[in-house]
């Protein structure tokens, strides 16, 4: 089977230090690995507050983790972080078909507008919002 | 007539009797009345209401990402609604992807489910 992209976020404990998250975000990575996964990226956003409070804390640690591997890993994967003390949430979503439909279609898109012949006299083309 | 004006405004709706029934005809002539000057301004009155274009149409945004909240946020009002396609005037295929987003968001706590 083809590897799949998931992205695992998950928010840690605010009271942990900053060794301490990253000694968890490596934690996680091990799950991954252990499971077949490859690790792609690692971010720490650092603490964040949340836009409701989560059990009883209002603001966390958040940690992307972006990785690869087979669909299999998920479910255990999902299942440790559930376990492990110090993060009280997580996302896994699987990106990599969302992703390619995207780069597909910019594709496509890029193709269409170097065929089309501007219109003499036209506006110069919208310039792209920038993104950051 | 004048016996019956006392519960006159209880009785607004339903139709009771003879003369009650009068009354309340005369009331709710009253209100035809303002309804039927509504509808001759309305005729009149031309709505010009800009067409609101999909922004991730617009900006050619591809993937709806659930972490940009600076670019999901401006489509949750305070309350943390989502508010239907009509107030934004997304595309339905860029609503559905935002929707998405908005939830993903929303589970892990960059996003509110609802006003605190």
């Amino acid at each position: 089977m083809s590897e799949r992209v998931y992205e695992i976020i998950f928010i840690a404990d605010p009271n942990l230090g900053e060794p301490e998250v990253e000694a968890l975000g490596a934690q996680v990575q091990g799950f991954v690995e252990k499971e077949g996964g490859t690790i792609q990226k690692r971010e720490m956003w650092g603490k964040k507050r949340l836009a409701y409070v989560v059990g009883r804390h209002r603001e966390g640690s958040y940690v992307l983790i972006v990785a690869s591997g087979p669909g299999a890993l998920v479910k255990e994967v999902e299942r440790r972080l559930k376990v492990t003390d110090g993060i009280f949430r997580f996302l896994t979503v699987r990106v990599d078909e969302e992703l390619r439909k995207a780069e597909r279609r910019k594709a496509k898109r890029a193709l269409a507008d170097s065929k089309r012949k501007p219109r003499p006299g036209a506006p110069a083309p919208r310039e792209q919002e920038v993104q950051q | 007539m004048s016996s019956q004006s006392p519960n006159g405004e209880g009785r607004t709706f339903g139709r009771p009797r003879g003369s009650g029934g009068g009354s309340g005809g005369g009331a709710r002539g009253g209100a035809g009345g303002r309804d039927g000057e509504k509808g001759k301004d309305g005729g009149k009155r031309f709505f010009f209401r800009r067409r609101k274009v999909c922004k991730f149409c617009a900006d050619k945004i591809d993937y709806v990402d659930y972490k940009d909240v600076k670019l999901i946020s401006q489509f949750v009002p305070e309350r943390g609604k989502i508010l239907p396609r009509r107030m934004f005037g997304t595309c339905a295929e860029h609503q559905r992807k935002l929707t998405e987003a908005i939830n993903r968001a929303r589970h892990i706590a960059l996003l509110p489910y609802a006003a605190e």
